[in-house]
């Protein structure tokens, strides 16, 4: 059932040919006089229609010397023969055609109906449009990279096959205001959306919505109201650096530096780190690190290599209440943990989502005590930060105990021979 | 002998008469450039064919060769001509093909709006054309064999009413763009030192 309005070539109407400047023509079908060769003229020329319609189209041959015959006549649709019933004889010079049950055309020119003499030399030719009108695109999704332009995506109706070629046109108009534009960058981020670079307001909002039209008819998305500063993404953070926390053989620290383009914007930010261990595909995610630019990520896996990625999420711009949107996430960084020399040091992640278990009722429990000694305890100064340390240390201290006891570190195995001199 | 840079007349007759070096290899590089049209002339053609859908392409497939206006094809007869006459047909026809590409371009813009690479290379085409045909008139003014007058403004483009006319038109259009530019290459062959005499 077709959706949206009727286009103006919905029927197989038969219409005039263009009127032409004074050009020399060159017209498949148009009569030579005095050539002694047969042309013919199919009707309708270039019909529009619905999948599953018929047509009934007709070639009559005309010539020098007049009496040319319908006769012999035969026609090919995309170059293949049509079957014999499909065709008759109207009069002598007139051979006709029934099609029924059209399917989509095979290509977007047109599909080539053809009418071949006895010879096969080509007499006339028409081409069909056979399609259907477009459905209501929706999912119109819109950002705005650092407030400067605005891009758009959108989905089009019925999976986009419709047969025929659909141009597909976002307008937007400040909403209480001003006239509908049209945007003019396509196919930007994929083939259904568009870029508008320049000149946009901020502060108002914006009604954006996509008109789908082709041969058969047209068809209106919903309007999208928004304001450009809702919708605002950034650049990914620049100087991604990862490096190791001392001797810690779980931790690697985070740092990277603010997006440039919206410094001067007073906006607070919101930032998403990723990691990976190198042969892995699974990412983890540290959700919320609030508008600081570092991070330590704790209960890794030691002398592993891990990728890290960052993102950023500008909100609040301008005292925007809605969250903004997650930029690209940046090049990935690589680092690697130190090698333990404690076996059986497992890999724990610092506060996954989904993070394993090993570490994490640890971390959680040592994060409630130290909350709670805050509040009751004068011990203003604990942290995780001294905890860290106090591990450092504690390594550092097993590892002399065992060069007191003779225990080689590791890379000089071998056994050990009494105490070190 | 007049004191001109070369002489079509005869170029091979008389061996102590050479080419200067600059001419020389002007003819040369428009001798390869048309060589390399050539190949880029069959190209579109294959790459159009396939845009119109069957029967465009089949093996077999014979439109009425419908004159279009302002040029013909290359005739037969044409190769008995002297050789400064050919080249000046060439470049005529170099002139020509320019703005019927265009409207080729135009028409399938139309027909098939997402076939960017061949509405890039019909424009090329055009571009193309417009470039062999200057550095034909230029080897020709070098040798003193440049036509006389002004040349005529090449006709509007012809256009077709109805798709399966404009698809055959441009056919056409493409078909005698690679028929000129191989022509051309052939004539140019002739003057190319020690090519064919």
């Amino acid at each position: 059932m077709p959706a949206g309005s009727p286009g103006p070539a919905a029927q197989s109407a038969r219409r005039p040919p263009p009127l032409l400047p004074l050009l020399l023509l060159c017209v498949l079908g148009a009569p030579r006089a005095g050539s002694g060769a047969h042309t013919a003229v199919i009707s309708p020329q270039d019909p529009t229609l619905l999948i599953g319609s018929s047509l009934q189209a007709t070639c009559s041959v005309h010539g020098d010397p007049p009496g040319a015959t319908a006769e012999g006549l035969y026609w090919t649709l995309n170059g293949r023969r049509l079957a014999p019933e499909l065709s008759r004889v109207l009069n002598a010079s007139t051979l006709a055609l029934a099609l029924a049950n059209l399917n989509g055309s095979r290509q977007q020119s047109g599909d080539n109906l053809v009418c071949h003499a006895r010879d096969g030399s080509i007499l006339a030719g028409s081409c069909l449009y056979v399609g259907l009108p477009p459905e209501k695109p929706f999912n119109i999704s819109c950002w705005s990279k650092n407030m400067k332009d605005l891009t758009c995506r959108w989905t089009p109706g019925a999976h986009g096959e419709t047969f025929l070629h659909t141009n597909y046109s976002l307008k937007y108009k400040l909403r209480w205001y001003g006239q509908d534009n049209t945007c003019e960058e396509y196919h930007t981020v994929g083939p259904h959306s568009c870029h508008i670079p320049k000149d946009l307001a901020l502060f108002t909002p914006y009604e954006i919505w996509v008109e789908a039209t082709n041969r058969l008819g047209s068809a209106r998305s919903d309007v999208l109201t928004l304001d450009i500063l809702d919708v605002v993404t950034t650049d990914p953070p620049p100087d991604v650096h990862v490096s190791r926390v001392g001797g810690l053989e779980d931790q690697l620290s985070v740092r990277w530096v603010s997006p440039p383009a919206l410094k001067d914007f007073l906006f607070q930010a919101k930032y998403q780190i990723r990691y990976r261990v190198e042969d892995s595909v699974d990412w983890k995610v540290v959700d919320d690190v609030s508008n600081q630019t570092s991070c330590r990520l704790a209960g890794l896996k030691p002398g592993t290599v891990y990728f890290v990625q960052v993102r950023c999420n500008p909100f609040g711009i301008y005292g925007s209440k809605k969250a903004g949107i997650w930029s690209e996430w940046s090049h990935p960084t690589a680092a690697s943990t130190p090698r333990s020399e404690r076996p059986g040091l497992g890999g724990g992640a610092c506060e996954p989502r989904g993070g394993e278990p090993s570490s994490g009722p640890v971390r959680r429990e040592l994060k409630q005590f130290l909350g709670w000694l805050k509040k009751h305890a004068y011990c203003s100064n604990l942290s995780f930060r001294l905890y860290d340390q106090w591990r450092a240390w504690m390594q550092k201290s097993h590892k002399t105990r065992n060069q007191d006891e003779g225990i080689l570190p590791s890379g000089r195995r071998g056994t050990a021979r009494g105490p070190a001199r | 002998m007049s004191r001109r840079e070369g002489s079509l007349e005869d170029p091979q007759a008389d061996s102590s008469v050479s080419l200067l070096p600059h001419l020389e290899a002007k003819i040369r590089q428009t001798h390869s450039l048309a060589h390399l049209l050539t190949k880029y002339a069959e190209q579109l053609l294959q790459e159009y064919v396939q845009h119109q859908g069957d029967p465009f392409g089949l093996p077999g497939f014979s439109p009425p060769r419908l004159p279009v206006a302002g040029l013909s094809a290359p005739a037969p007869s044409q190769a008995g001509l002297p050789l400064p006459e050919r080249l000046r047909l060439d470049a005529a026809a170099l002139a020509a093909l320019p703005p019927m590409l265009d409207a080729v371009r135009r028409r399938q813009a139309e027909l098939n709006p997402h076939a960017p690479r061949l509405l890039r290379h019909l424009e090329d085409a055009a571009r193309q054309a417009r470039a062999l045909g200057a550095a034909v008139e230029t080897v020709l003014a070098a040798l003193g064999a440049a036509a006389r007058g002004p040349r005529p403004e090449p006709p509007a483009a012809a256009t077709a009413a109805g798709v399966f006319p404009a698809k055959v038109l441009g056919l056409r259009v493409c078909g005698l763009y690679r028929d000129w530019v191989s022509r051309t290459e052939g004539d140019l062959s002739q003057l190319v030192p020690g090519g064919p005499a």
